[in-house]
């Protein structure tokens, strides 16, 4: 037993092989098992969002329209702990490159605000949260390995604790007004919550009017972003197909299906 | 003291061990304090609303980093500064270094401080909150403790077997900076979603596992003993409970994402370590209790024994409750509670927070060379408050998660889970008020022996 009790021994077997040995099996091997599934860089994901015209495309070029002055400083916007980079005046409109940065800038904040320590962005497949989360219908699907293989998951944000709901499939469940007045202050929307005001992301513009800032800009792109890629459109929309319409109707529809997945 | 002769005397730089034992209470107290400011929150009361730096979510992060290496990695520093010489006999490698890391450490967590608040930089690894960038600073900080006291405890072991505090201390000094590289780093540049989230609970596992736990054991297996004046019961039991611990701890990480993305053969894999772990703790526990028999009543009159055991009995609890609450089957209902919050307190603050001051008020009068602390009253009065402070709020937070999952489950709208929370959070306030009293005595009862001009004696002194 002599050997099993000096420094070398402890340090290599205890200390280097058993801990070798637990992270193949808790982490080296699962990730084994999901390298199959591509990674998406930011930029893929405001790809995507636009090919497929998701509810996270529409509702950023609905934050551009709504208030221009904060999309212009946005573009001008530089950070090197996110990355963000100033984007030239004549890109300076909603498209690909101007979604990545609003995403990039808002998981930043997103991260830095703790918003993680309180909402989580996991659906287990027990304890009915497939029924809590998302709209029955259009976004309740339980989570699955995919949709956090991008680059605004690592590290990931599934969290440990829930103060407040579940925001992963949030896309669905509120529209972009009712987060530009939450995320100002939670009391407007949702009476009797202990969620903080977040005043420091929002400005006056020249108007006078209260607007989001640059940064409450991107932080209310990624909320929005936040389980758009499964939203479905609502059943009206998809059944409402009749066998007698023309040939080219149906046509159209389908396709616009397909994008839609 | 008759034992503290010169030469043991020589052995330990009395210096930092009295710096880093002094800063982790510091930052004992500050973390708590933060760890209030949030609670406030919960309750609805925060006095800072809208003040940009002290967003709630922010002093959050400074509570959970902020304990891990402001107050634990001080204290466990400090009290290896003064427990490791002693029991392998050989000075730590360099007085200069240790100084240097002294300084190094505090400026880690200032730079944190500073980039979670005023900077809005951090990482979502929970209590890996610092920024990417001071990770590799850690890790580095980390490889020099490792050379700090590995040399002492190299040197003692080629004259012979080490005791069994220098093998828990010998793997912690390997594991530790494995963690923080692991933890911080593969998440965020080699790994993504679901492989991250592996990686990512087992580094909130590992850093408890790996690194609070063998150093907290390694000087229990010193200062018991020490304090009682006697060997440990089994010489067995003790190899059983460290080779045990060693194997099978490491591999309990995927318990923080069960019924998650991860594959299901790691959740499986995590969570029979786990019921595995809870048999190897129970062996080191009834190595303690037996060592304990027949000197139970020194328990009455020595505060520092008092701490250690009521900290070892908290964590045997946490542990049993552990090996309950692991399975899948309470996980649908507690996973994403308040029961986790108070499981968390119950082993970071009951367990090693209650050891950590008991082993400093064992050596401070030494390091002063006193022979007792300044109050016995305040040194009692802060032992009191600060047990039952955390023994109430983790049986509040307990009953607080169970009510929180049923809710949830329920389908209730949401606000109902948290109007139905607020009575356990206001009481989980007034608990943290207790233990951060408690902690404020006992940092005066620090102050005034440090301070005293006088040679304070020992009014009841131990029979020798």
């Amino acid at each position: 037993m002599g050997k099993m009790e000096r420094f070398s021994f402890v340090a290599l077997v205890a200390g280097i092989l058993f801990f070798l040995f637990a992270d193949f099996i808790s982490w080296a091997l699962p990730m084994f098992v999901l390298k199959d599934i591509p990674k998406k860089s930011v930029e893929d994901l405001a790809a995507e969002a636009i090919s497929r015209n998701s509810t996270a495309w529409s509702d950023f070029k609905k934050l551009a329209r709504y208030y221009p002055e904060t999309f212009k400083k946005l573009c001008q916007y530089e950070e090197s702990f996110s990355g963000a980079k100033k984007i030239p005046e004549s890109e300076c409109k909603p498209n690909g490159k101007t979604l990545a940065k609003a995403l990039r800038v808002g998981h930043r904040w997103y991260v830095a605000e703790g918003c993680w320590n309180c909402h989580s962005q996991m659906i287990r497949p027990v304890s009915n949260e497939t029924l809590r989360f998302g709209i029955p219908g259009v976004s309740n699907t339980v989570s699955y390995p995919s949709e956090y293989n991008n680059e605004l998951q690592a590290p990931v944000l599934w969290g440990t604790k829930r103060v407040g709901p579940d925001l992963i499939r949030e896309a669905a469940v509120h529209n972009i007004g009712w987060q530009v007045a939450h995320l100002y202050n939670p009391l407007y929307t949702s009476p009797g919550t202990n969620m903080p005001p977040y005043p420091w992301y929002y400005t006056k513009d020249s108007k006078g009017n209260i607007v989001p800032n640059e940064r409450g800009f991107g932080l209310l792109t990624y909320i929005m972003w936040l389980g758009s890629w499964e939203v479905k459109p609502p059943k009206d929309f998809r059944i409402n197909i009749k066998a007698s319409n023309s040939a080219k109707v149906e046509e159209n529809t389908s396709k616009n299906f397909a994008e839609a997945k | 003291m008759a034992t503290n002769s010169q030469e043991l005397q020589n052995l330990v730089n009395y210096g930092l061990a009295k710096a880093h034992v002094a800063m982790g209470l510091v930052f004992f107290i500050i973390v708590g304090f933060m760890g209030f400011l949030y609670s406030l929150q919960l309750d609805g009361i925060y006095p800072f609303t809208g003040i940009e730096f002290l967003s709630p979510g922010r002093v959050r992060m400074i509570h959970t980093a902020g304990a891990a290496y402001g107050f634990l990695v001080n204290m466990f520093t400090g009290l290896l500064y003064w427990a490791v010489p002693r029991f392998t006999g050989y000075r730590i490698l360099s007085d200069k270094l240790g100084w240097f890391m002294f300084f190094a450490l505090q400026a880690a967590v200032l730079i944190t401080v500073v980039s979670v608040l005023f900077l809005g930089m951090a990482d979502n690894v929970e209590w890996g909150e610092t920024p990417w960038w001071i990770d590799p600073i850690i890790v580095f900080w980390l490889l020099l403790h490792l050379m700090q006291f590995g040399a002492p405890l190299f040197k003692a072991s080629q004259r012979g077997p080490l005791y069994v505090a220098g093998w828990y201390i010998s793997a912690m000094l390997i594991w530790t900076p494995l963690v923080v590289f692991m933890g911080n780093l593969i998440p965020r540049f080699w790994s993504v979603g679901s492989g991250a989230g592996a990686v990512q609970s087992t580094f909130i596992h590992d850093l408890v596992g790996l690194y609070v736990t063998p150093v907290a054991w390694g000087l229990m297996y010193y200062f018991v003993p020490v304090i009682m004046k006697k060997p440990m019961w089994s010489h067995g039991l003790s190899l059983l409970g460290f080779w045990g611990l060693a194997f099978f701890y490491p591999m309990n990480g995927v318990h923080h994402f069960l019924w998650s993305p991860i594959p299901m053969f790691a959740q499986y894999s995590a969570v029979f370590a786990t019921v595995a772990v809870e048999f190897a703790v129970t062996s080191v526990l009834i190595n303690f209790m037996m060592t304990l028999r027949g000197s139970a009543e020194q328990l009455k009159y020595n505060v520092p024994l008092r701490y250690m055991y009521t900290g070892a009995i908290f964590y045997w609890i946490t542990c049993f409750q552990c090996a309950f609450h692991v399975t899948l089957t309470f996980q649908k209902v507690i996973h994403f509670t308040d029961w986790v919050t108070g499981h968390a307190h119950l082993i970071m603050f009951g367990t090693f927070g209650l050891w950590v001051l008991g082993m400093a008020e064992y050596i401070w009068p030494r390091l002063f060379r006193k022979e007792t602390m300044y109050s016995k009253g305040l040194s009692e009065g802060a032992y009191w408050l600060l047990m039952i402070g955390v023994l109430s709020m983790f049986f509040d937070l307990t009953a607080g998660g169970l009510v929180q999952g049923f809710d949830w489950i329920g389908l209730n709208p949401w606000i109902d889970s948290v109007n139905f929370s607020k009575p356990f959070w206001y009481f989980r306030s007034v608990a943290g008020i207790m233990m951060l009293t408690g902690l404020l005595m006992y940092a005066l009862n620090f102050w005034k022996t440090a301070t005293a001009k006088t040679g304070l004696s020992a009014e009841l002194r131990a029979q020798t």
